[in-house]
Order: C-alpha cells, then structure tokens, then sequence
C-alpha cells in the first residue's frame, strides 16, 4: 500500500476546511471533463504500471481534487503515459492530460 | 558619377542593418553548433550534396516549385516576388555594368541607377533593351504584388481557406514589402517622364504623369518618390531579419545544411534555428490540420508554433496542442521538420530527470512462449483482443513459434512518453524492453502498433534483431506462402495510420496484404496525406468531443470510398476510427485471419 | 376518427387498446411478422418475476378481441399530416402515435468485453433468451460456478456515444442474478457495477434480497477488459474501488448488462417528418412534464421507449397517456 503521509499522530479525516484546493481549482479550469469523473476504476483496472506497480492513477487524481497533493507528484510520475485509461474511460476523459496537468501543477509538492 | 543623394540614407541604412543582423545570426548559430554537426559538415561540404543543394536553392528559393505543387496560382505569386526581384537585382547589376563598366558602384548605385544614369545618354540599342527587359521584370514582380493583395481578400484563389494572422513585425515588413514596387513604379516613372528615359511600363506611366503636371511639379516630386522608394526598401530591410522574411536569406543555408545532413533533435539543438526563422509563415500548413478543420483550433499549427518559438513566446498549450499526425510537413514548402520541432520543444518544456520514478519495470517480464519471433502487441493491441486472436491464428497457420512479449500485459514502449517531452523517462522503457527482448534472444520483432514500431526503429538499439510492423510480417509471409488466403470480392478502403505511413513509410505492405483478400478502394486523401484518426497518443490536450469530430470526419471521407469495410492497421486508429462511421472496421490481421484457407503448407 | 399507431410493442398494443376505448379507430403497424416487440425475448419481468406472457398475452387475447387492425410485416417510408406511407401503401389518418422503441446496444462494439470473439462472454438479452429456451448452460454445455455480470454496457459510455443511462439495467442486472443464483445454486455470482439505481417500488427490496437472501456479491468496479483463458474460461480486470486496488477473476461466464439505444428508424422519423431527437438519438417530446408524448408536430404524438429507456410500466402509462391526448386533440380539430 501507498503511504500517503498520515502518521498516527495526524487527522485521518481529509479536512476540506484547511486543505488548499486552489490548485485543485486551476485543474478543473484547465480539464473540466475530470470533475465528470464516476469513480468507475476502469483506468486503474487496465492500467499498465497498476499492473506492476501500487499507482492507482483514479485514487491520485481523487485525492488532488480534495486538496490532498501530498505524493501525487511522486505517484503521477510512475505513469508511462501509454494511454490505455483515455481509451478505456467511459466519461471521455482527457487521462493523459490529467497526469501531464498534475506533475505540472504539483512538481513542488 | 554622384551616388551621394540623401534620399539613398533610408535605403543604406536598411542594408546595414539587415547584413549585420544576418550575419551575427548566422555566424552565432554556426559556432554554438554541436561539433557533431560540424563533422557532418566537414565530411560533406566537398560532395555532390553541395551541388544539389544549389539545385535545390534555385527550384525551391527562387523557383518556389513545392508551392506550385499545392496550387498554380499561389506558386505564381511566391515565384514572382522572389525570382522576380532576384532577376531585378541581377539584371540590374549587369546593366549598370555595361553602363558604367568595372567601376566601383556602391550598392545603391545599382538599385536606384535607373535616377543615378537620368542624365546619361540613353540612345543605344542595347540600352533600349536593358530598359525595356527592367520593365518586364518590374511587371513581373508587380503581378505578384497584386495576386499577393488578392490574397489577402479572397485566399481561395489559390486554394488556401485560410491565411496566417501576422504579427507586428511581420505587418510592417508587409507593408513595407507591398510599398516597395510600387514605389519603384512611381519613382522610375517620375524619372522618365521629366528625362524620357522609360520602357513600355515607367514610359508609359512617365507620359501619363507628364501630362497631367507641370515640370516644377514633377521636379518637386521626383525626389520625393524616389525618398518614398529608399524609405519603404529601408523599412524592409530593417524590419526584415526580425519578422518572418529572414526565410528570403535563411531557406538557403537551411538547404544547405540539410543536404549536408544536419537534421534537428529530439532535444534542442543550433539547427533548430534555421528551421525556425526559414519558416515564411506561409500559411500551407494551416488547412490541412485537422484540429484547425475539424476541432476548430487556430492557434496552434505549424506556422504559429514555429511564429512562437521563434519568438521566444511558446506556451505549453501551443506546443502540446498537436496530433504530431505529420500532414502539415508533407506540404510545407520549406520542408521543415515541425514534428521534431515540436517534439523539442515539448522535451524543453515537459523533460524531468527519471530519478528512480521507473525503479519497478526492473526485472519485470510476464512474457510467454518461445521463439525466434516476438511479437509485441503493445499497450493498445490489448484492448483489442480481435487483432490478438487474428495474430495467434496467422502464427499457428504459418507454423511460427511465437514468444509472446506482452500478451499477459507488459512495459510501455516509451514513444508516449518520448512523444510528451520527458525523453529521460522514456529511456527508461526502451531500456527495459530492450533488455527484455535481448534476453529472450529473438531475431524478428513483430509488432501490431505502428507506435512501438516507430520506437524501435528509431530509438531502439536491437542489433540482430529485424523490427517489422505486422502489416510486413504478413505481407512477407503471403510472398513466401507460407500463408494461404482466399480473395473475395469485398471492397475495402485502407487507412493510413500516421505513425505507420507518415511515421515509419510503410504504405505498401498493408495495400498488398488487403488486395491479396480483396479489393482496395483509396479515399481522397491517402497515403503520405492520409488524415488522422483524432485520438494520436502525441496529443495530451485535446478532449474527447474533439477527437470524436476528427473521427467523424476521417469517417467520412472513408465511407465516401463506397467500401463495404475499412480496414486500418494500428489498434488505436481502429478504435478511434470506429467511433466515427457505421460501417466495420478491422485491422488488417483480422481481415487475413478471416480469410485464411483452412490449409497452409506448415500444417498440412 | 382513424389513429396509426407506429409499432406493435407493449406500447403501441396498450396504445391501440386505449384509443379503442375512447372510440378511435387505431390501425397497428409493425415492421416484424409478429406483434410484442422486444417483450417476446424476455422471459421473466422485474421486480415481480412475473413471467412476460402474463402480460403479454393478455394484451394480444384484448387486441383480437377488439378487431384492432394490424399490418404486420409493414415499413413505414414516412410520416404526414394525413396520415402514414408504408411500404403497403398509404393509410389515411388524423393523427400518428410513434411507438417504435428501442433498440439493444450492441455489445460487439465493446471490443475489449470479447462479446462475439470469447465463447462465454454473453448480453443480458442472449441470458433471457436462454432462460426462455429452458437450458442455461455454457458454451460446452456444462454449469457455470463462477458468473458476472458487468453493469452500464452501452450506457453512460462517451466511447460508444451512449451519453444516458438506460434506467432498467441495474435491476436487470440484479433479477438475472437471482435468477442465476435459482439456476445455479452452487455457483459465485458477482455483479460489477459504478451505481445502483434502484429508482422504482419494489426495486431496492429486490437489490437487497439479492445481496441477504442470495448471496450475490456486488463490487464497485467497471470491468476495463476481459482475456480468454484456456478452458473457455474469462479473466476480467477491473479496479475494486472500495478498496482502490485492481482485481483480476477468472469467471466461467460473463454477462453483460447491455443498454438500450435509440431506435434505428429515429433518424428516419426526424429525417421524413421534421420531428427533434435529444443527444442520444431518442425522439425529443414536446416537453417533459404535460408534453411528454406529444411531439413538436401536433397530430405526431409518442409513447413507449422511442423517447428514452423506460421500463415496461412506464410505457403501458405513456400508452394510456398518449390515447387521452390523442382524443383530445382530435376533438379540437
């Protein structure tokens, strides 16, 4: 499993009144279809590095758009960006520029 | 003789400038060279290469012949206005030779010596001709002045539906470019009505002036023309190396170091330059993008790309706003490279080092079966088990022992993230499967994925190793019978998938494998300017509703064939192709495996 | 006064038998040599398990009883105030109720599904027509231990075009796995689905018996791709989102929950008489509250599944429905 940065002594709960959606903002300004999301899994079920790896490209992107960008940089990063999520997405997302989108936006984090 | 008239400064200026610029450019680009380049150079400065590109500078930069190819009439304007003023300028030079001999002229002597010879004795037959041929090439310039103002208003004239939007420095250099004949008109006009001096065109214009002014008006004014000459020749020679004429001068040696076999990179390098500012932002490439046609983007074509580049004002929107599917290269007149281009600059904007991002490919295989034939599916082919199947049956049939790379899922090729910029990352791929593929020990690598294709052919390092598309792989094996099919009468209309045509050249193997099963109806646009399928994984931008109208439109113009089916042979073209039309779309695997004859020689 | 009625599903027979009622001459015109639609190819109706022939053959018995004339085997080549040319001449009429239907998604176009390439990869319809058949079994004739049903094939799906959701899936999906669960006593059964609409009564008491009474396990995860494995076997992947892992299973049959699509001769009535279809390809009523069997055309009135999914009691509703407004608007004239 991934550590995504909670230790025992911090909050569990994703804390939507002090976490920073700014940049979870700019995201869907720049791919609103990514708010259209159905949480359906199929892009993680057939993606190449989830097959080899614990990248789950649909948890990431959850993740960012609650304001959580701890690791998402690091995770987006083991995407090989092969494409077979944008093909598979039943909500016509752009996958790709999501991944591309993120690693831009949270290269800091 | 007197050169020293003021009105000449403007012009001198101008010349100055624009000969400084140039050179500092040139001479700054040639040194920040990667010596890799220099040694290309070296190695072909004395070879025929260097002949040929004088060949080419004459059909291309004086001649303009690829225009000519996209349309008559638009291939008339570029070929007026640059062989034109260039036979102007020749013929101008050998004139005031025979004028005046040997002597030192400077160069405005040449340009304005139709004012600086007024007084001169103008009575010889060979006189009369000089001014009369001067007169034809003015025309001949000035026709493609006007066809150039036609084209600002109706650009259909010359097939283009659309034109470029121009920069500010381009607008003045333009109207600049469009003053200066003109004015040349007026001027030698001028002058041959006070001094009679004129050919058919200046004499004719010079006794309609001298008819309607007086000699103190037309004294007054020919100064003031002849100012308005220099003064517009001044602007434009200033403006120029800044504004997208610097193509007039830098198509030459970008010629030049082509033919010596300097190309760009997949990182930036110096050459880039000169591809750069030899774009005359024509505008060729903007109709036959697909996403200006189809998906209504305007700003992003190879023209705005380069503009921007150029200009140091490239947005990652611009650069990553792009099929890469190639059809605008193929009609630029320059032959610029925009895809590589492009792809620089997406590793400029995009490249991170890998670190260690890609630590869990190591030792990853789940590869199956052996032989000395791999087959590499690719990330797409696995979506599309019908071209999985197709494969194995043709396998079986030819009695091919298959290793199976990929089948239960495998490592990216790379190309995807290659295509995005982050090469360093893509290294990491082509590591992995090269070492994959080496351990193995295959000797062909078979691939239904025009994009892997592309990859391992241009970035793989497999020595002992042939990389053949399927498309090939079958075609060779129907040539050696080691496959038997049945030839129907179904008709069948191919698309050619980018990375496959464009990419990698392969057009007639997949023709020759449809027309052994069938009959093959070509679309309009085919082959070398076959559309794209929309969804080119060289895109990262573009939604889906947008990749959805190119696919509707590819259909189309595939169904317009009358074909019963259409057959493609890259898996996510056949997808994304699906989505646009009613009619069944196959790989080309698929059609071979349908059509087998239920006995081939192996088997028996 | 004389009605067409386009269609001779539940709608269009309900539709007839209402416009009888009111004193109207309907006339039934239907493409196939048979009435009752897809009904036919139904073996038993959610959420009762009422088999289709309580409700379907009571509604044929009604038809022949009232002399309702049909023309079967017939096209309809267009539609016009006057009434309907068919490919058996023209027949007059004041006003035309459209109950053409629906058609299945075809799930071929869900390539990486298998449906057509895989032998136990099956649509919810092949599952009804086996059932009807009497013999449920797979492609070799033996049980299936392991079934799943895959949930929003051809709905909701931007690849396919199929923007809408076609409402009757999901409680499809979980009758046909009760129903599996009666055949199959023995076996797994998991159902894949991203949400559960369980909108109408009785529904949700049907989902929940499902997951007390029968065991039947739902995972929240659209399958992405199913793989042949020796035997006849599937292997399908999916993401358990509950969780955010992927999962792989190897099932010995897959069934897929296939949607409704719009009716192929939409584009011919939108074509021919200048009627509006919504993004989906389905007609677009007039409105969707008091105009929603009435067409943008006054004498063209719809009922039934030719302006979105509905399920059989909703389209026996818009059959009666359309009569009153039918009557209605033939009194104003």
């Amino acid at each position: 499993m991934i550590d995504f940065g909670f230790g025992v002594n911090t909050a569990r709960a994703i804390n939507m009144d002090t976490n920073d959606l700014d940049t979870a903002r700019e995201i869907f300004d720049r791919l609103p279809d990514l708010q259209t999301c159905i949480a359906c899994g199929s892009c993680t079920a057939t993606c190449t590095a989830g097959a080899i790896t614990s990248f789950n490209f649909r948890k990431v992107h959850t993740l960012v758009r609650r304001g959580e960008y701890g690791e998402a940089y690091a995770e987006m990063s083991k995407c090989m960006l092969c494409g077979k999520c944008r093909l598979v997405c039943p909500r016509g997302i752009n996958t790709r520029g999501v991944v591309m989108l993120i690693k831009k936006k949270l290269g800091d984090y | 003789m007197n050169f020293n008239s003021p009105f000449a400064l403007p012009f001198s200026i101008g010349c100055v400038v624009m000969f400084a610029v140039i050179a500092y450019k040139y001479v700054r680009w040639l040194y920040i060279m990667p010596d890799s380049d220099k040694r290309q150079i070296k190695a072909n400065i004395f070879s025929r290469r260097t002949w040929q590109a004088v060949g080419e500078c004459v059909t291309e930069s004086l001649l303009h012949r690829r225009i000519f190819r996209v349309n008559p009439v638009l291939g008339y304007m570029h070929m007026s206005l640059a062989f034109g003023w260039f036979l102007l300028i020749a013929t101008g030079f050998v004139e005031t030779v025979a004028y005046m001999g040997w002597t030192p002229v400077p160069l405005r002597g040449h340009v304005f010596f139709k004012y600086y010879s007024r007084e001169m004795p103008h009575t010889e037959m060979w006189q009369m001709v000089f001014t009369q041929v001067m007169d034809a090439l003015l025309l001949f310039v000035l026709s493609g002045v006007a066809l150039a103002w036609c084209k600002r208003v109706y650009s259909k004239m010359m097939g283009m539906r659309r034109t470029t939007r121009h920069v500010w420095g381009d607008r003045i250099a333009l109207t600049a470019l469009w003053c200066i004949f003109p004015a040349r008109l007026l001027a030698e006009s001028t002058t041959a009505a006070l001094w009679h001096n004129g050919g058919f065109l200046t004499g004719t214009v010079g006794s309609l002036l001298a008819s309607s002014l007086s000699v103190e008006a037309l004294l007054r004014m020919e100064n003031a023309v002849w100012l308005f000459y220099a003064l517009a020749l001044g602007v434009f020679f200033c403006a120029m190396p800044f504004s997208r004429y610097m193509h007039i001068f830098t198509e030459v040696p970008l010629i030049f170091l082509r033919r010596w076999g300097v190309t760009s990179d997949d990182r930036p390098k110096s050459f880039d330059h000169f591809q750069l500012e030899a774009c005359s932002r024509c505008g060729i490439c903007i109709d036959p993008c697909q996403l200006q046609r189809d998906a209504g983007i305007n700003n992003v074509q190879g023209v705005y790309f380069l503009r921007d580049r150029r200009y140091n004002m490239l947005s990652a929107e611009v650069a990553d706003t792009c099929l890469m599917c190639g059809r605008c290269s193929e009609r630029c007149p320059v032959g610029l490279d925009i895809n590589k281009l492009r792809q620089n600059s997406r590793y400029s904007l995009h490249n991170s080092p890998s670190f260690r991002r890609y630590d869990y490919l190591r030792g990853v295989d789940s590869s199956v079966g052996s032989g000395k034939v791999g087959y590499f599916a690719g990330c797409m082919t696995l979506l599309s088990p019908r071209i999985m199947l197709a494969m194995e049956k043709i396998f079986d049939s030819a009695g091919e022992q298959v290793w199976w790379a990929d089948r239960n899922g495998g490592v990216c090729c790379g190309r995807p993230l290659k295509l995005a910029g982050e090469i360093d990352a893509a290294r990491e791929m082509m590591r992995q499967n090269t070492a994959l593929f080496v351990k193995h020990g295959i000797t062909t690598l078979v691939t239904s994925c025009p994009i892997c294709l592309k990859v391992f052919r241009e970035d793989y390092n497999l020595p002992g190793i042939e990389i053949l598309h399927h498309s090939e792989y079958i075609a060779r094996l129907l040539d050696e019978g080691r496959l038997k099919v049945k030839c129907n009468q179904t008709e069948y209309t191919y698309h050619d998938p980018c990375e496959l045509g464009r990419g990698c050249g392969v057009y007639e193997p997949p023709r020759q494998v449809i027309q052994s099963v069938g009959q093959l109806l070509e679309p309009e646009e085919t082959r070398n300017h076959a559309l794209c399928c929309g969804s080119s994984i060289a895109n990262t931008t573009i939604s889906d509703g947008a990749q959805l109208r190119i696919a509707e439109s590819l259909g189309r113009s595939l169904e317009a064939t009358g074909a019963q089916s259409i057959v493609t042979a890259c898996p996510l073209c056949k997808k994304a192709v699906k989505r646009g039309t009613k009619l069944p779309v196959y790989d080309l695997a698929e059609v071979v495996a349908d059509n087998l004859t239920a006995q081939s020689p192996q088997s028996e | 006064m004389k009605v067409t009625v386009i269609g001779g599903g539940v709608a269009g027979i309900q539709t007839a038998l209402a416009l009888k009622g009111l004193g109207l001459k309907p006339v039934i015109i239907e493409k196939e040599d048979t009435l009752g639609g897809k009904l036919r190819g139904w073996h038993k109706l959610f959420p009762t398990m009422t088999p289709v022939g309580e409700v379907l053959e009571p509604l044929l018995r009604e038809l022949r009883e009232q002399n309702i004339p049909i023309m079967a085997s017939t096209e309809v080549l267009g539609i016009e105030t006057d009434g309907v040319i068919t490919s058996h001449g023209k027949v007059e009429s004041r006003a035309t109720v459209v109950c053409s239907g629906f058609d299945l998604f075809d799930a071929t176009l869900k390539e990486e599904y298998g449906y057509g390439i895989y032998d136990n990869v099956i649509t919810s319809a092949d599952l009804e027509r086996m059932m009807n058949n009497g013999k449920v079994a797979l492609v070799d004739g033996t049980q299936p231990r392991r079934i799943a049903f895959l949930h929003c094939v051809g709905s909701r799906d931007e690849k396919v075009q199929q923007r809408h959701c076609s409402k009757v899936c999901c409680v499809t999906g979980v009758k046909q796995a009760i129903e599996m669960r009666r055949w199959f006593p023995q076996s797994e059964i998991y159902n894949f689905y991203m949400d559960i609409r369980m909108f109408g009564s009785g529904y949700e008491e049907m989902y929940r018996s499902a997951q007390q009474e029968h065991g039947i396990q739902f995972i929240r995860g659209r399958i992405s791709e199913a793989a042949p494995v020796p035997g006849g076997k599937v292997q399908i992947k999916a993401e358990d989102t509950l969780i955010g892992r992927p999962l792989k299973m190897t099932v010995d049959m897959l069934i897929l929950l296939i949607g409704m699509t719009a009716g192929c001769s939409n584009s011919h009535w939108a074509e021919c008489a200048g009627l509006e279809q919504s993004d989906s390809h389905f007609m677009r009523p007039l409105n969707v509250f008091e105009g929603n069997v009435r067409s943008a055309l006054p004498n063209v009135f719809y009922a039934g599944t030719v302006t979105a999914p509905k399920t059989i009691g909703e389209s026996l509703n818009e059959a009666n429905a359309v009569a009153f407004r039918v009557a209605e608007y033939l009194k104003g004239l």
